[in-house]
């Protein structure tokens, strides 16, 4: 009973994953640059539903639209500001910009709504619960997993049914080749970017209904991502899906076994950890992940 | 004693280089004479300390080029090993740090030996997890403390084989003499077997394999030599703060500042850490003291920090140091 139920939670969690994993595996697809600063669209998504609701009291659900906009803009302006100029130099030097990016936006996010820890306690959806039989939902986490899932079909079928979508993806396969047929390469970047943090910004106004939002969330979540898309396979999108849905599982299916087995020391202080180490065993025994094609 | 000589010839270097290195030799020697106040000290320990750090990821991350993001569980390792030997058997440090120093290399190995199949992003990452993992578990392991971590036993007598002193100026002098056996050791490493290959290994990786370098193994050494020097700093930092908890020594901020701070300075040349860590350690502190008291100010310290750190990514993937070279080239 208690693993039905968090086989349950994990997936509605798990979705969510997916979701904010989505756009950290399109950027990575499309140039091969991998996102640190992917967290911080979150943190920022999350802080743009709360003010939203805070100051002009709409509801968390309906501000939704708010974050995925807000996660897009700033995806562009960081792709048209700063990302472009890191392309010029080495690979390390792009992840240490990025990784400047995560610091900036985290202080940034500090120095403006300060370290405190914000949560909704208003809205639609929050306090209310569902029960199905002996299960118990939130309403919030509940949205959030439905949502998320809307979200990815949508991005899935851009990405694989519409040409901007399709040029999208001859990009990721073959650079030179796809602008050999008159695809640009720096548009298609942008619009990576733009889904990558649409998505993300969306994912994190989901996430605010049920999460405290403050200047240093995105860390967490941002290695949730990495451990997501390395199991995906990076630049898989169909993995990123089911590898979000097994991270989320696992993370919670992980302390109730500890539960179970009366061990303290896999208590729940340990589900985060468990995620880490399932990074470290995926990339080392299968460096290409579950669907991976890109090395 | 070849190698010795080797280490402590700077002949190589620029005439610039070497007179610059005498003026702030001098400097470091009488730096607690010329009136500096407690506060300033504090910043010259910190400065010291985080230029051998920065040495050592420096090995790995400058020469060898490759993103190491996980350098905090070394320090974890280093100050932890000291503290806890202090606190349940009273072992001096003179014999608990080359302990931890063995227990983080041994760990540099097993780490090293699955983490060097991975390269570039995949690579970063890892490192991240095997740090957070280290620092997860300490959080909660009650044996050593958890989260709330460990205080060393407060000698009354200063008392030179436990490292406690009265005086800050003692341990000054101490982390001086480690950043110079630092120093040296890198001027060898630099011109050693090990650092011509890894910058092999830096430029072209299957060039490298195919002269028969075998860059795993290269890799490791050069991973467990940054673990060395950095678990001798966290040796220092256990002992220099006499309290010491998960947060302040394996948190991954420690880590990215380890590797930023070399970065920033220049990866892959002697100065380059040292040179990012007196402008990042003075920049952080004293930015710390005058912005992040005031109210409403929080966070702007990190803000120009970051953004610093986005400017030399983007423009200067070198560092200040190859700001510097690029000046020298344009001037002859």
């Amino acid at each position: 009973m208690l693993i039905a139920d968090a086989l349950l939670q994990g997936i509605l969690m798990g979705l969510l994953f997916a979701l904010v994993s989505l756009g950290l595996t399109v950027i990575f697809g499309v140039m091969d640059i991998v996102n640190f600063a992917h967290g911080e669209f979150l943190m920022l998504g999350m802080y743009s539903v709360y003010w939203a609701n805070f100051f002009f009291h709409i509801d968390p659900l309906i501000a939704l639209p708010v974050s995925a906009v807000v996660g897009a803009l700033l995806g562009l302006a960081s792709y048209y500001w700063f990302i472009k100029y890191l392309l010029r130099g080495p690979a390390i030097a792009q992840l240490f910009g990025t990784f400047g990016l995560m610091l900036f936006l985290q202080y940034f996010a500090m120095f403006l709504f300060s370290a405190d820890y914000r949560m909704i306690d208003k809205g639609l959806l929050v306090g209310k619960s569902l029960s199905v039989g002996p299960f118990i939902f939130d309403w919030t986490k509940l949205a959030a997993g439905i949502l998320s899932l809307v979200a990815f079909a949508v991005v899935y079928y851009f990405l694989h049914k519409t040409k901007t979508g399709k040029a999208l993806q001859a990009t990721s396969l073959n650079k030179e080749a796809a602008s050999y047929m008159g695809i640009r390469t720096d548009r298609m970047n942008a619009i990576a970017w733009a889904i990558g943090g649409g998505t993300v910004g969306m994912a994190g106004g989901l996430l605010v209904n049920f999460y405290y939002a403050y200047p240093m969330v995105g860390i967490l979540f941002v290695m949730i991502a990495f451990a997501c898309v390395a199991l995906g396979g990076f630049g898989s999108i169909k993995g990123v899906f089911f590898a979000g849905l097994l991270v989320g599982i696992l993370e919670m299916i992980f302390p109730v076994f500890g539960h179970l087995i009366g061990s303290d020391f896999l208590g729940p202080h340990f589900k985060f950890t468990v995620v880490y180490l399932a990074y470290f065993i995926i990339v080392v025994v299968r460096p290409q992940g579950l669907f991976g094609w890109k090395n | 004693m070849e190698k010795l000589k080797d280490a402590l010839n700077f002949s190589d270097f620029s005439k610039a280089e070497r007179i610059g290195l005498i003026i702030f030799s001098v400097f470091l020697l009488t730096f607690p004479w010329i009136g500096a106040g407690s506060f300033t000290t504090t910043v010259m320990i910190q400065f010291l300390l985080f230029s051998l750090f920065g040495m050592g990821w420096n090995t790995i991350g400058g020469y060898g080029g490759q993103v190491e993001l996980g350098k905090a569980q070394y320090v974890g390792i280093g100050s932890y090993t000291v503290a806890l030997m202090m606190v349940w058997w009273k072992v001096p440090f003179w014999v608990s740090m080359p302990i931890g120093i063995l227990i983080a290399v041994g760990y540099s190995f097993i780490i090293g030996y699955p983490l060097f199949r991975l390269k570039g992003h995949y690579f970063a990452i890892a490192t991240i997890c095997t740090s957070l993992v280290l620092k997860d578990i300490f959080d909660n392991w009650n044996l050593v403390g958890a989260a709330k971590g460990i205080e060393l036993p407060i000698h009354d007598h200063p008392d030179f084989l436990y490292m406690q002193f009265k005086s800050d100026t003692y341990y000054y002098y101490f982390i001086m003499a480690l950043f110079y056996i630092g120093l040296f050791y890198m001027n060898w490493f630099r011109k050693s077997k090990l650092g011509y290959q890894l910058r092999m290994i830096k430029d072209d990786e299957n060039a490298a394999e195919s002269l028969g370098i075998d860059i795993r193994w290269c890799k490791i050494k050069a991973y467990s030599i940054a673990s060395a020097f950095v678990a001798v700093g966290g040796g220092f930092m256990a002992v220099y703060n006499l309290y010491i908890d998960p947060a302040s020594t394996m948190e991954l901020s420690l880590s990215i500042k380890i590797a930023l701070m070399a970065m920033l300075g220049g990866a892959a040349s002697l100065w380059g850490p040292i040179i990012g860590a007196a402008f990042l350690v003075p920049l952080d502190r004293f930015l710390g003291s005058w912005l992040g008291g005031q109210k409403g100010l929080t966070g702007i310290d990190f803000m120009i920090y970051a953004g610093l750190i986005m400017i030399v990514s983007a423009y200067q993937p070198r560092g200040i140091w190859g700001i510097i070279e690029q000046f020298r080239k344009r001037g002859h």
